[in-house]
């Protein structure tokens, strides 16, 4: 692939339907109705060719953009683990305190 | 609209003493039309159809390519840890 590292495709694909491709493509669609909107044609009815064309246009980008993003995302959190790992003394657990330790000492008054 | 108007009435009224009529120099290649929604532009449907099925098309491939390629390295990934019994 041209705008990613082979060791990408190491990662799941993102599905067919993603949060990238439904937004953008509806993000192409409102533009196209944006479209017949500023040429005074009806809103939704005109232009459908238009419509799917953008909306597919959209649909299509932000699949690779979905792509992407989790490629940067997964590569961020696999250097953040090597982090920690390497440097364990930087995060260690903190050992639980019980409430009973915590709390003072209950005098009741009557 | 009414300052534009002003604008070339002013540069009209400036230089109409040395070209009565500039067309003969300037050139445009900008021809406004009203749209005629009775021919429809049957070509620029086919191309935006044609389009749209390609994509989707090199979408599905795409896709698929990517799936069996990444199904193909968990397997391999699989096969290095268990090795071969």
């Amino acid at each position: 692939m041209l705008f990613l590292p082979d060791e990408a495709r190491s990662l799941p694909p993102p599905p067919l339907v993603n949060k990238g491709s439904v937004w953008l493509g509806f993000a192409g669609w409102t533009a196209a109705l944006l479209d017949n909107g500023f040429n005074h044609r009806p809103v939704i009815r005109a232009g459908v060719h238009r419509q799917i064309l953008f909306t597919t246009v959209g649909w299509f980008v932000g699949y690779f953009l979905t792509k992407h993003t989790e490629y940067i995302h997964a590569k961020r959190d696999r250097e953040l683990f090597e982090y920690v790992k390497q440097h364990p003394e930087d995060f260690k657990a903190t050992e639980k305190k019980r409430i009973g330790e915590l709390l003072e000492d209950f005098h009741p008054v009557r | 609209m009414r300052t534009s108007q002003l604008l070339l009435s002013g540069s009209h009224a400036l230089c109409s003493h040395l070209f009565p009529s500039w067309s003969f120099l300037t050139r445009s290649a900008f021809v406004a039309r009203k749209p005629n929604y009775d021919h429809p532009n049957w070509f620029g449907v086919g191309l935006a159809f044609g389009t749209t099925a390609a994509l989707w098309v090199l979408l599905f491939k795409h896709h698929n390519e990517d799936v069996m390629e990444y199904e193909r390295r968990q397997k391999e990934r699989q096969h290095k840890c268990t090795g071969c019994s």
